[in-house]
């Protein structure tokens, strides 16, 4: 090809620039502090002093298994779920489908903590099931089940968008091109419509996964009970128990990212085995089927799965940040606004802590959408050797707990020597969120980028664009439904992610998540749930306004 | 559209690192929020300092000091753990202070070079909505009347929760045997164990941080603190000034503050205990509350030792 004589493209110079400082430098001095124990300290002495200590740890394959079990439950209850629904809004006319879109958008604006405790509060003996119904789901909830259905709950709808919106990509057109030569529509779907969808759906899979095992909230409430010990677990004992063992939580969290990789590797196998292109640029026909005897099965699939991750949850939450007293329950004369009267009237520093993290999660979704984009179309388009390399470098910080990333950024920019440093500065807790969330956009960018002909790209260079114009005029335009969803989860995510900001956050800042957690320490739980109830309500609406101001809600959600 | 979000970019970065110059104290603590938000406030009131501060758990604080060692920026600390100022101190990492408002605060609450805030002690809280009788005892959680009803905080998770399962287990595991034998579990760090019982879903927890519950029961919770006659472990706060500190000064006059007058009265008003015994709260004081006694060398000693037998107790 021609390209490969061409002076290296702009944009993969920009993305590769962008991933060094974002991914590259905290996962080195990661690296430093597993290889050398006194890191922190400035001192290199003593190599792989604590490796075998770590490694040698009875329980560590124990946890590994633990680990890998979770992830895979977790993906196939996930999948089980979502793909269904999302084939279901792709490819028929699902009444409400709006409605439905927002409300399994909901579950991923709920703070896995919170939404744990939320459970707990409902299943727990005397929870509010109990109140209402007379029973308990406690042995449920506390058990291997129990973590896997309230983590699902909380990732099904990463699995949901990104497969109902390949799906609508490859449309109906190609399934009708099999029906034309015969095939039944069953055969239609699994040989054609399914298999051309296959990026959306393992690129949302592979980010489940990466999820599940680096998620520390959950497994931390609920599968201590059950004797459920995983590795993030593990980790982060090492960094809050004195002595603080950080080249151990270090080498525990590479055997992590060493789990996520091996998925990734999977993920890349199953994709560069055949070409998935099905945006050629020709019209494409997006007319919906009808459900027809369908529709009330479909709709009361719908209803449940909403039911269960969004409605049960907020009622949860809603309920708590009413509460004058957790002991009151749900008593009428027990009920009251003035936990929100709090936050509202500010008196606890709640709209400072709201105002930091939402401008926190627009720039964390602006960086990574950019940097996202960039990466993958130098990943998937470009031929610049090291690509490899690069791809790499997107997928890596997707399983490092937040703990981690936000201990690798401490050691690299809080070196006595730099002249200038973001640390102690709110752009510390941008660079973590833009490291751990990065993985979203590049996922979702790449899934897009291989359903695009090369032929678009070139017919531009014919017309004699630039690289630069042809990205911006041709590429982008059509992969932004999939970049701005991801975005979304971007912004979402960011602004309650609670793990890195506890550790990292500037003296005299506080977040959202850090607000809502030093409220549960000190046992105003009413007070955090309000605030996490206010936050979920903003960060829901936040994103459906721009998108509908866009105009492209339709094709967005 | 790419220049329009790279043009957002920067001005959200621009705004980000506005106003987060380093102030003249900076304060890193173990909770409660609102009480080094009441001391920052007071102090920049009285002598124009400015504090800022950051606070998480003890655990947290730790794990940020450790990771900054290169390049330190805490001047002063506060913990919720003795154990803290002890290490500390042999590290080398403190500077000597002895504030003359610490006359009196008892010898064995402060050391050359640290003193404590205020102090917390473990108890029984107890939810009397719970149809359970009021226990007295830390044995009268191993009666068949709060079968699968105790929550214990985790000794691994909590230096208070450790002590107290160090004094109780001198004579060996046979109370946490009898307790594990009730199906008591353990319950992730303080809060955590806390909740189940407001709710009602467990009756009591076996060691709980007294002034997190008094706090409850302030608010009109449905909780009950109850101090063993047998004896209980007390969890003091240390305050230390750290030795790579520029700031020494301020830090200094920062300490002096906590055990002033004004600097106790909010101590007290968080129903901690004032680490002065001249200085009166609204709830039992030192004075009041029989002390176990725990040898922190030896027990810190054998911590991992101690941890171990803990777990296997409870395992299941």
């Amino acid at each position: 090809m021609a390209r490969a004589h061409e002076a290296v493209s702009p944009s993969v110079v920009i993305a590769a620039a962008g991933l060094v400082v974002v991914v590259a430098v905290p996962l080195l001095f990661i690296l430093l502090q597993a290889v050398f124990p006194h890191l922190g300290r400035g001192s290199l002495a003593a190599p792989f002093y604590a490796l075998a200590g770590a490694l040698g740890d009875p329980k560590l394959i124990g946890m590994t298994g633990n680990t890998l079990l979770l992830g895979v439950l977790v993906v196939a209850l996930s999948a089980l779920i979502a793909v269904p629904l999302a084939v279901a809004r792709a490819l028929f006319r699902v009444p409400g489908a709006v409605i439905w879109d927002v409300l399994f958008l909901i579950p991923f604006m709920i703070p896995p903590y919170i939404a744990v405790l939320g459970w707990i509060m409902t299943l727990q003996p005397r929870g509010y099931l109990e109140q209402v119904a007379g029973f308990n789901l406690a042995p449920f909830l506390f058990s291997i089940s129990g973590i896997v259905f309230v983590m699902t709950l909380n990732t099904f709808p990463v699995v949901y968008f990104a497969v109902s919106r390949t799906v609508e990509t490859v449309g109906s057109r190609y399934a009708d091109v099999g029906r034309v030569f015969g095939a039944s529509p069953a055969r239609a779907f699994w040989r054609i419509t399914l298999p051309l969808s296959t990026p959306g759906l393992a690129a949302s899979l592979l980010l489940v996964f990466a999820m599940a095992i680096e998620e520390y909230g959950t497994p931390a409430a609920l599968g201590g009970r059950a004797g459920f010990d995983v590795l993030v677990t593990a980790i982060d004992l090492r960094v809050s128990d004195w002595p603080i063992d950080l080249p151990g939580a270090a080498i525990l969290s590479l055997v992590l990212v060493i789990l996520s990789f091996a998925a990734f590797l999977m993920q890349r196998w199953i994709l560069t085995r055949r070409s998935y292109e099905a945006t050629t640029g020709k019209p494409q026909d997006s007319a919906k089927r009808e459900l027809g005897v369908w529709k009330i099965p479909v709709l009361a699939l719908f209803a449940a799965v909403a039911v269960a991750a969004t409605g049960l949850p907020l009622l949860a939450i809603l309920a708590t940040a009413m509460s004058r007293t957790i002991s009151g329950g749900l008593a009428w004369s027990n009920l009251g606004l003035s936990n929100f009267e709090a936050i509202l009237g500010d008196s606890t520093g709640a709209l400072k802590a709201l105002g930091t993290s939402l401008s926190l999660g627009v720039a964390a979704a602006l960086v990574t959408g950019i940097l996202g984009a960039l990466s993958a179309y130098a990943v998937v388009k470009s031929k610049v050797r090291g690509r490899g390399v690069l791809d790499v470098l997107t997928i890596l910080p997707n399983a490092l707990p937040g703990i981690v990333v936000a201990v690798g950024l401490i050691l690299a920019w809080n070196q006595p020597w730099l002249p200038v440093t973001p640390y102690n500065t709110s752009l510390i807790l941008l660079l973590a969120y833009c490291c751990i969330l990065l993985p979203q956009p590049v996922r979702y960018a790449t899934a897009a980028f291989h359903q695009i002909g090369d032929n678009l790209e070139a017919a531009a260079r014919v017309f004699g664009a630039t690289p630069l114009v042809a990205f911006r005029r041709i590429l982008l335009p059509l992969i932004a439904p999939s970049l701005l969803a991801a975005m979304l989860l971007v912004f979402a995510v960011a602004t309650r992610e609670l793990v890195a900001s506890v550790v990292v956050a500037p003296v005299g800042v506080s977040t959202i998540s850090t607000y809502i957690w030093r409220q549960f320490e000190q046992g105003s739980v009413g007070l955090g749930m309000a605030m996490a109830f206010l936050t979920i309500l903003i960060t829901t609406a936040l994103p459906l306004i721009v998108l509908s101001l866009m105009g492209r809600r339709g094709n967005l959600l | 559209m790419l220049k329009t979000m790279f043009r957002a970019g920067v001005a959200a970065a621009a705004l980000l690192t506005a106003g987060s110059a380093l102030a003249d104290v900076t304060v890193y603590t173990a909770g409660p929020a609102s009480l080094i938000e009441k001391l920052a406030a007071g102090f920049t009131a009285e002598t124009g300092v400015k504090v800022e501060f950051f606070q998480a758990t003890t655990g947290k604080v730790m794990a940020r000091i450790e990771a900054e060692a290169s390049n330190p920026v805490v001047d002063v600390l506060i913990s919720a753990s003795w154990d803290t100022a002890t290490d500390f101190a042999e590290r080398g990492w403190l500077v000597p202070y002895a504030s003359a408002n610490a006359a009196t605060v008892p010898d064995f609450l402060k050391t050359d070079t640290a003193v404590a805030q205020g102090v917390a002690a473990l108890a029984i809280a107890w939810n009397p909505a719970s149809g359970t009788p009021r226990p007295a005892e830390w044995a009268d959680l191993a009666k068949p009347d709060y079968k699968d009803l105790v929550n214990l905080p985790d000794p691994a998770q909590s230096g208070s929760a450790f002590e107290l399962v160090s004094a109780l287990s001198a004579d060996g595991m046979g109370l946490f045997e009898s307790l594990a034998v009730n199906d008591a579990i353990v319950a992730g760090a303080n809060a955590e164990a806390l909740n189940p019982v407001l709710q009602g879903a467990k009756a009591a927890v076996f060691g709980a941080v007294d002034y997190i519950s008094l706090n409850g029961k302030a608010k009109g919770e449905s909780i009950e603190v109850i101090f063993p006659e047998s004896g209980t472990v007390i969890a003091p706060r240390p305050v230390m000034i750290l030795n790579w500190s520029k700031n020494q000064d301020e830090a200094k006059q920062f300490v002096d503050y906590i055990l002033s007058d004004a600097g106790q009265a909010i101590v007290a008003g968080e129903n901690l205990m004032p680490a002065r015994t001249d200085v009166t709260a609204d709830r039992p004081l030192i004075a009041d509350l029989k002390i176990l006694p725990v040898d922190t060398a030896a027990v810190y000693g054998k911590r991992a030792e101690t941890l171990e037998a803990f777990s296997k107790v409870f395992a299941k």
